[in-house]
């Protein structure tokens, strides 16, 4: 199924005077999970909001399901979001909490009871229905206000940073509950976060956003393995990025001269990328921490500063030693300018 | 160093502030004639009296219209104008917000002539019509700044969240802003209710023969005689004044808003 | 969601609208009144109104004792706020409940009170008479002493609730550090205390002084027409004169005052760090 679900064409948002999206275009492809990623400013809540309807465009249209959405009301888009703070209201139960947009639409109480204990049970709040929301964790009052959501079976479900308030182990457990629910009911899935590392975990495709625009589309192995631009690379944990000239690496700092010729205009490492211990350059050890699998070093050389990665079976190097080391071909990422 | 010393500072302030009131509720309970404390013998006659006395009982009534539609009114007014200036970003929000807070600035005894003036007389406005308006202008800066308080602790995504689950804007300002701003528009209702039951100065050049707030009509009273009827009456508000606010106090704990 | 302007407004304006027709306006115009004449605008009002030897007395008795209850205020409540916040949590509810008490009755009973405590046969005489300190009673009614006292007892618990409000605000271990470091209580107050809570000095002092520059009931009643003040001024003005002038020109000093003395007390706030 590649049907296009949600299409965003020509899309402008502004705020006022500001515009912080301008003339976007992006195919969502109905049933996949796709993420929103970039720093904050980037436009990624903005687009997020628009799609919702809480923001309307200054120019271009949404489509829903072949449906022009652009001049529909929030509460008439069939979509469902889930906010960062979860929005949950903290006067009613979690049960009324849940049933709440059903309720709305003059469903027989039977049906609303029986797709609201459904909704509960999905999300595995099941014994909770009594409770309020202060009553509940910051894990539980997430999924609840993911039942809420879900409950309405929405045609495309919004998240916003939906793992950023949660601690590591929740994180994984919310991860797991996302894929879960989308392989389930199959409902296309668009979720907006600045780290990275949630969008390669979760996302079937990840849209990289920078200034309002679309830095670059691809699927999570794409991204990591090959960002196309600096920012792209920066973004996607290449910490160590030159310009090219000649045969030569440079900076502000200095340079170094390459053991091989490229066309490119940028090259680009991986700290993991940066080979410690032999090789044709030195640099002054600065900092060194311990990071379980491996040992990450910030190495002071002619080309300014060098982030590297050893894997921790290589000998430490103290601080304020020299280390011989090699920016190697193999893991070099070309970059345009 | 603190327990000693605090306890005499509290004690002889709370002794200076209440003291006062205490006094009263005896004065007027005197069994004598005249007003004195302490009174020559207890006697509930004086606070009997009270009720007998026709202009009293006209301006209690007075009293009580002003301070419950002028309040209401004035949250009717309001809580929207509250809202609006917390959730939307308005050109002129500062103006708004000093304009609506301005009867809190000029002295009551001004409003109070100036309505006479400008109203009264050249509009024909009837005098109850003009304290009515009164009133309400003074407790619109209380209903204001009060909702404006608790519509801060309440979040703007959830009548979102409201919107997207299939609400209409009115609908997710009745289910889900009113309940959650309950407490502060009851307690700006009894706020505004004490100070305009209250009120003095804006009364003063409003009132007439007929029509006349109860303070004023005291006020008019004492000028009179000085027996321990108005004393008993004083007593009588203060403890009605108190049992609306300690009733409110139960009910929502409504010290959180004020 | 909250974009439209239009829908805001038609919210927000009901409110300010009413506020500005049935009050900025016919105050406004009372206010211009004090400038007027036939000629056209001056300051005639005001030249005349302090001419007369008693308005100006009237005038500077009320910004004395303005400035001396918003001083005795801010003294006691300093003293009063400082052992209410170092009260356990339910005391201190109760204490501040007591404090907070007096400003739900009317200000009519309040100020009655003091006829009662300060009147020829009242408690203070009849302790002085009794104890053989005077022949006869003293007069205490109709003083400035009495209408001091009528406005301190109204007025003193906003500055109580103000200064509480601030002083809670002071991080908890600053004042114990300040101890550790050598401090006395009097350096603890004036570098401690009085910096952080300022504020609430500020907000408790305007509040204070400009209810006693305008108060009516209190100089009334214990004042009567020995001890004018501004709006008791005001007030027999109108009444017994029908002098329009006077009012507007009182008005604008009472208006101008309370402004001024807000945007003082701000400065002074502001300028002390």
């Amino acid at each position: 199924m590649s049907e296009k679900h949600v299409s965003l064409s020509n899309l402008t948002l502004s705020y006022g005077k500001t515009v912080a999206v301008p003339n976007l275009d992006l195919d969502i492809v109905e049933g996949e999970l796709i993420a929103l990623l970039g720093p904050s400013g980037c436009g990624k809540t903005t687009t997020m909001r628009a799609i919702a309807g809480l923001l309307t465009p200054t120019s271009g249209t949404i489509e829903i399901d072949g449906r022009d959405v652009t001049r529909v009301a929030a509460n008439k888009r069939g979509i469902g979001l889930v906010f960062q703070s979860y929005a949950l209201f903290p006067h009613l139960s979690a049960f009324e909490n849940v049933a709440f947009g059903l309720r709305l639409q003059k469903m027989a109480d039977a049906e609303v009871r029986t797709r609201t204990d459904a909704g509960i049970a999905t999300v595995g709040l099941t014994g909770f229905e009594a409770r309020k929301p202060a009553e509940m964790s910051g894990g539980q009052q997430q999924r609840l206000a993911l039942a809420r959501s879900l409950v309405m079976e929405p045609k495309v479900l919004l998240l916003d940073e939906p793992l950023s308030n949660l601690d590591a182990r929740l994180r994984l457990e919310m991860r797991t509950e996302l894929q879960r629910v989308q392989k389930e009911t199959g409902v296309t899935m668009v979720f907006v976060t600045h780290d990275q590392s949630e969008a390669l975990a979760l996302a079937d495709r990840i849209v990289l956003m920078k200034d309002g625009k679309i830095e670059q589309l691809g699927t999570p192995s794409q991204l990591y393995a090959e960002p196309n631009t600096a920012f792209a690379a920066e973004f996607m944990g290449f910490e160590n990025i030159f310009r090219v000239e000649g045969a030569s690496l440079v900076s502000e700092t200095g340079q170094l001269p390459l053991g091989f010729t490229t066309q490119s205009a940028l090259l680009a490492w991986r700290p993991s990328g940066v080979q410690v211990g032999h090789g044709p350059f030195h640099g002054r050890v600065l900092a060194s921490s311990f990071a379980g699998g491996h040992r990450e070093y910030v190495l002071d050389t002619s080309l300014g500063q060098i982030k590297a990665d050893a894997p921790i079976e290589t000998v430490e190097v103290a601080i304020g030693e020299t280390v011989d080391f090699d920016l190697p071909l193999s893991s070099a990422r070309p970059l345009a300018a | 160093m603190k327990n000693l010393s605090t306890w005499i500072i509290l004690g002889l302030t709370l002794t200076f502030l209440i003291g006062p009131f205490i006094i009263i509720i005896f004065a007027g309970a005197s069994a004598g004639e005249a007003l004195a404390f302490p009174p020559d013998g207890l006697s509930l006659k004086w606070y009997l009296k009270v009720f007998t006395i026709e202009s009293f009982r006209e301006s209690f009534l007075l009293s009580m219209f002003l301070a419950i539609f002028g309040t209401f009114v004035a949250l009717l007014l309001g809580v929207p104008a509250a809202y609006a200036l917390n959730r939307y970003d308005l050109p002129g929000d500062e103006t708004i917000r000093m304009v609506v807070a301005s009867p809190i600035i000029v002295p009551g005894i001004i409003v109070g002539l100036a309505l006479l003036r400008y109203l009264v007389i050249p509009l024909d406005f009837t005098v109850t019509l003009a304290l009515f308006m009164a009133h309400t202008a003074l407790v619109l800066p209380y209903a204001v700044r009060v909702v404006s308080s608790s519509m801060n602790n309440l979040r703007a995504d959830m009548e979102e969240a409201a919107v997207l689950l299939g609400c209409t804007r009115f609908q997710a300002f009745t289910k889900v802003v009113l309940p959650n701003i309950r407490g502060g528009v009851l307690a700006a209702f009894i706020l505004g209710f004490v100070t305009s039951f209250n009120q003095v100065p804006v009364s003063l050049f409003l009132s007439g023969p007929g029509v006349k707030t109860l303070p004023i009509d005291m006020l008019a009273y004492m000028e009179i005689t000085y027996d321990p009827s108005v004393a008993a009456l004083s007593a009588l508000l203060a403890f009605m004044s108190l049992a609306i606010v300690f009733i409110a106090e139960r009910l929502l704990g409504f010290s959180r808003y004020v | 969601m909250f974009s439209s302007t239009r829908e805001g407004l038609a919210l927000a304006l009901p409110a300010a609208i009413f506020a500005l027709l049935l009050f900025l306006l016919p105050v406004g115009i009372l206010l211009s009144e004090a400038f007027q004449s036939d000629t056209g605008w001056t300051l005639k009002g005001y030249t005349d109104f302090f001419a007369k030897p008693l308005n100006r007395t009237v005038f500077l008795r009320t910004l004395k004792l303005g400035v001396l209850v918003a001083g005795t205020a801010a003294i006691i409540g300093y003293a009063a706020a400082f052992s209410i916040v170092n009260l356990s949590p339910a005391a201190r509810g109760r204490v501040f409940g007591l404090v907070v008490l007096p400003l739900m009755i009317s200000p009519v009973a309040r100020t009655y009170a003091w006829i009662v405590i300060l009147g020829r046969t009242g408690i203070v005489n009849d302790t002085i008479v009794g104890l053989g300190l005077s022949e006869t009673p003293i007069r205490l009614l109709f003083t400035e002493t009495a209408v001091f006292l009528g406005l301190l007892q109204l007025f003193m618990p906003l500055m109580i609730i103000s200064l509480v409000s601030a002083m809670e605000n002071i991080p908890r271990d600053v004042i114990p550090a300040a101890r550790v470091l050598g401090a006395n209580w009097l350096q603890v107050f004036f570098n401690v205390i009085l910096p952080l809570t300022k504020e609430g000095l500020v907000v408790g002092g305007t509040l204070v002084f400009t209810g006693a520059l305008t108060a009516y009931i209190t100089p009334a009643i214990l004042g009567g027409s020995k001890v004018l003040m501004l709006e008791t001024l005001l007030y027999q003005r109108v009444n017994v004169a029908n002098d329009f002038v006077s009012a507007s020109v009182i008005a604008m000093i009472l208006i101008v005052m309370s402004f001024s003395a807000n945007l003082l007390l701000k400065r002074i706030a502001t300028a002390r760090t």
